[in-house]
This record gives structure tokens, sequence and C-alpha cells, in this order.
């Protein structure tokens, strides 16, 4: 019989068939669907982003871990919605305006997601008022702005004044190669993360003070 | 070439940024100088005359190959930055082979003008540039990473299709950069400059290369050999750029391709590197270039520091050395004088 721990490996593993058919098989066995997510998905991702942070695995086994967690999702997420459970936190994430890297920006929604966050996706190349629309829509608990480029940079500063500006209560969290957390600093923003595992301490960090 | 030419430069203490753009940045017109051969073309004459090196240096500009596959695919010019193919492009490689040879793009001509212009006025060494066969293709689709790892791990293009997108779209990547380079060559370059920033610890993991994969090997080194086989046709010498995260395995493997000059990134130590890298190529870099923007980050006193730290140690190691950035020094609005002071520092600060 499936459990839990045999879904947390294979998350781990990035096994995409298994962790579905774990799932069909924990829910048809009557396990809560939150036990599912916590202690199965989210478990599972949690160890991988423990390891990427001490550099025993990389982003493509983050990547094909997350993939896992997300095809086994299509079948958890409606039995969720119907018991009415929904993240307790949800998190804006681009990629600023003029800067079309998305990597960084993909693992940290990934990571995100993992960590159970509802996470709202606005891609690249994202205009500051996109960041407040989809803020204040969403009633984002945090919004996280990604750059690769220093030439963008600018644009990170530009994204949270807008988001100042429009009284915006999200707490704002900045990443990418070339920024700093005295950049962070310098700019307004609640938050640095390194890396794509940090993003999770230092997101749920934000989201509880 | 002779490969000479690079070593006596490195023996002389050459020191140079990739700074073209900062100096593009510098005019009023600066987005129509990149289309106009001429302009540019003095503009890189220009760069190279500020910063004290006989290499003519281009822009590091890494869209135009995919510009003009995709300019020639129908994609309107507006989607070229953000186009990415999710599934494998419907072409006749042939039909390909015809357009290359027959169209190109405003950038690619100036770009190919630039180097005609450097090699006929000038006794500078014409540079060009191209992106990577492996960097072109991640660009080119949604999601590169996973196609990769299914591929270290032994699955095949017929078993996945992720593999034969990826598959796909590499040899596709390979005949725009060789059709590239061709007019470069053609227009007299007689030193290119590959980037494959992309051949590095996000798209491979290491941990497959360890447990035997060969993916680095087929979807990096593979093509690069061909297309080094393009330059060797030709007298033509290779500058590989490669500023992402490396294992010492992954440079190991870069070095096979032989290259005149290797430039890598500010994540790795040079004169650790010298014991991976033959003395017959030039370690180039690796200044911190990308944070020169900051003066809290990077003060102009830590810029002479570390250069003279790196010089100093690359002597201690006796491997050939021209002081450099870890990329292309980008001009930042409102930073471009901090960015410029710096690389003055670099350039005019005592060896020790």
């Amino acid at each position: 019989m499936a459990d839990l721990n045999a879904l947390k490996e294979a998350v781990i593993k990035g096994d995409r068939a298994g962790a579905t058919k774990l799932t069909k098989e924990l829910l048809a066995a009557g396990t809560p669907p939150k036990a599912v997510l916590d202690e199965g998905l989210v478990a599972g991702m949690a160890v991988v982003g423990a390891r990427f942070k001490k550099n025993e695995v990389f982003v493509p086994e983050v990547l094909i871990a997350a993939r896992a967690m997300k095809e086994a999702m299509t079948i958890l997420e409606p039995v969720l919605v119907k018991a009415g459970i929904k993240p307790a936190h949800t998190a804006i994430i681009g990629t600023v305006q003029g800067d079309l890297h998305d990597i960084g920006k993909n693992l940290v929604a990934m990571m995100w997601k993992g960590a159970n966050f509802g996470v709202v996706d606005l891609g690249t190349n994202v205009s500051p008022q996109r960041f407040v629309d989809a803020a204040q829509e969403h009633k984002a608990s945090i919004v996280g702005l990604s750059s690769l480029l220093t030439t963008t940079m600018p644009a990170m500063k530009q994204a949270v004044v807008a988001l100042r500006a429009a009284n915006v209560t999200s707490k704002i969290l900045i990443g990418g190669a070339p920024v700093t957390q005295a950049f962070a600093q310098e700019i307004g923003a609640d938050g640095y993360a390194p890396d794509a595992a940090s993003a999770v301490d230092v997101a749920k960090k934000l989201v509880t003070t | 070439m002779d490969r000479q030419y690079y070593l006596d430069l490195a023996a002389q203490g050459l020191r140079m940024p990739i700074g073209t753009d900062l100096v593009l940045h510098e005019r009023a017109d600066a987005q129509q100088t990149v289309v106009d051969g001429r302009r540019l073309g003095q503009v890189v004459v220009e760069s190279a005359r500020r910063y004290r090196t006989p290499l003519a240096m281009p822009l590091m500009d890494l869209a135009i190959e995919k510009a003009w596959l995709l300019s020639i695919l129908g994609v309107p010019a507006e989607q070229h930055e953000t186009y990415q193919f999710a599934t494998p492009p419907e072409i006749d490689m042939r039909k390909l082979d015809a357009a290359l040879a027959s169209t190109g793009t405003p950038r690619l001509t100036a770009t190919v003008e630039a180097v005609r212009l450097v090699a006929r006025e000038t006794e500078l060494l014409p540079v060009g540039m191209s992106i990577g066969p492996f960097s072109l293709t991640t660009k080119m689709m949604l999601d590169p990473i996973t196609p990769v790892f299914l591929a270290g791990s032994g699955l095949t293009a017929a078993d996945e299709p992720e593999v034969a997108l990826f598959t796909t779209q590499l040899a596709i990547s390979e005949k725009v950069i060789h059709a590239s380079l061709r007019r470069q060559i053609e227009a007299g370059a007689r030193m290119i400059v590959v980037c494959e920033p992309a051949a590095n610890t996000t798209f491979i993991s290491p941990n497959q290369m360890a447990d035997g994969s060969d993916v680095f090997e087929r979807f990096i080194i593979e093509p690069n050999r061909r297309l080094r086989k393009l330059l060797n046709e030709h007298g033509v010498d290779l500058f590989l750029h490669d500023c992402g995260e490396l294992t010492d395995e992954m440079l190991r493997r870069l070095v096979m391709l032989d290259p005149a000059v290797l430039s890598l990134g500010a994540s790795r130590t040079l004169w650790l590197d010298a014991a991976i890298v033959p003395k017959t190529t030039v370690l180039y870099g690796n200044l911190p270039t990308k944070r020169f923007y900051s003066d809290e980050l990077t003060p102009v006193g830590l810029i002479e520091k570390m250069t003279r730290e790196l010089i100093g140690r690359m002597r201690e190691v006796r491997h050939p050395f021209i002081l450099g950035s870890e990329c292309d020094v980008l001009s930042v609005t409102g930073a471009h004088d901090a960015i410029s002071r710096k690389v003055r520092a670099m350039l005019d600060c005592p060896a020790s």
C-alpha cells in the first residue's frame, strides 16, 4: 500500500509517474489531502531544497523534483479545492521590466510552490504597474522581483517604488545574480535571497513578521 | 593564426575589458549604431583604442543568431526576444541552408560590416562573436533544463519528446551559428569569441556527470568541436567565453576545445584553474565587473587590490594571462561613470 514516505521519495527522485500514481493511491485509500500535500509532496521538496542549499543537488534535480510535484498536484489540487484547503499565503513573482531571464525566477516560483505558497507567476519583462495590479488583485503576502542583468536593476527599484506608492502591503523580496542585501536596503525592499532555496526561508520569515 | 601572438600579449601584461557596450552607450545614437556597420565598427575601434588593446572586441550581442533564425521562420521582430519553441519548428534543413545563405538581419549585417571595417581600415585584430550552439538552444526553449537532464539520464529523442525538441533545436542552432561565423570570417575576423555561458551547473547536473553521463560531451563539446573545426579550416582562433558556474570537470572538458584564449566568470579562481588549463591557452578574466555598478560592493580600492592579487597570483603559477572582465561590461543607467572609473582602475593601477 502507498505511504506518504514513498510519495516524498518519489518527489525527491523526480519520479513524475511514481508521484502521480502514489498520490492517486493515497487519496483512494482515504489519506487526508492535506497530509498528502504536507507530508508527501511538500516534505519531498523541502528535502530537495535543503540538498540544493548544501550543493548536494543542482538546478536540474530541483526542476525534475518540482515537475514530479506539479504532476501530482494535478490530481491533488481539485481535492484540496473541494475540501476548502488553500495555501496560507499567495506570492507574486516576476522578472523586472527589460529583463527576459527566467531560470532563477522559475526556480524560486517552484520552490515557493513546493513550500505550499500559492504562486502567481507574471513571467519576464514585467512592468512596475503589473506587479502592483497583481499584488492588489491576489492580495499577495509576498512580491518577488527577479533580475539577472545589472542593466535592469534600476527597473527593480522602479517596481519597489510603484508598489510602495500604491500602498501595497505585500512584503517585497528581491533576488538575482547582481543584487545584494545592500541593494535591497538601498531600494527599500523587505528582503533579499541569494538563491532559490533561501528564498523559501526568507519568504516564510517575512510573512510571519 | 600563430598562437604565439596571444601568448606574447599575455607576456606583455595586456589588460583589457570586454567593454564595447560601455563606449556604445556614451553615444546618443546607440540604438541606430548597432544596425549601422560603419558606426558600429567605429565604436569597436574606439573601444580598442581607449582600452589600449590590439584586439578589436565586438559587442557581446547574444541575440543576433536567434533573431536571424526567427526572422527566417517568419516570427515578427517584436516577438524575437521572448519567442520560444514548445515543439520542434517545422523547417526543412535544406531550405534553412538556402535561407541562411541569402538572408540577414540589420544587426547581423552591421556586426559583419563592423568586422570588415576593422579588417580593412585598422591594424587591429578583427574579432568576431557568436553565441555558442548549446547556449543558443537554451534561449530557444521554454524549458531547456528538463530535456538536458532527461537526456543525461539516458533517455533518447525517441523516448521523450522534450529530448527530441532539444536535439532538433541544437542542430538548427549549430547551422545558424556556422552561417553567422562564415560571414564574419569572410569579412576578415581572425579570432571569434564563442560565448557558451549556459554550459554550467544550472543546465548540466554535476551529479549526472559524476555518474558517467556523456550529456556535457554530446550537447556542448561535440557541437563546439565542429565549430572549432570550421575556425581551424579558415585559420581563425577561438576565444571561448563561459561566465557560468563550472565544476572542475566541466572546465577540463572545455579546455579540450583548445581555445587560444579562455575567458571564465568571477566564480572561478584563475590561479587554481591554471593547473587544469594548458599553458598554450591564455586565461582571460575575471574581475567581478557585473558588480562594478556599486561603489559599496566594489570600491575602486578593492578593484585595484583584486587586480594586483590576480596579476601576482597568475605570475606565481606562470600561466599566460590577460587581466580582464568576467563578462562584457554593460553600461548601467545611472552607474555608467562608476563602472568606467573601475574599468580605468583595473587598466591603470600598478601591478604590484
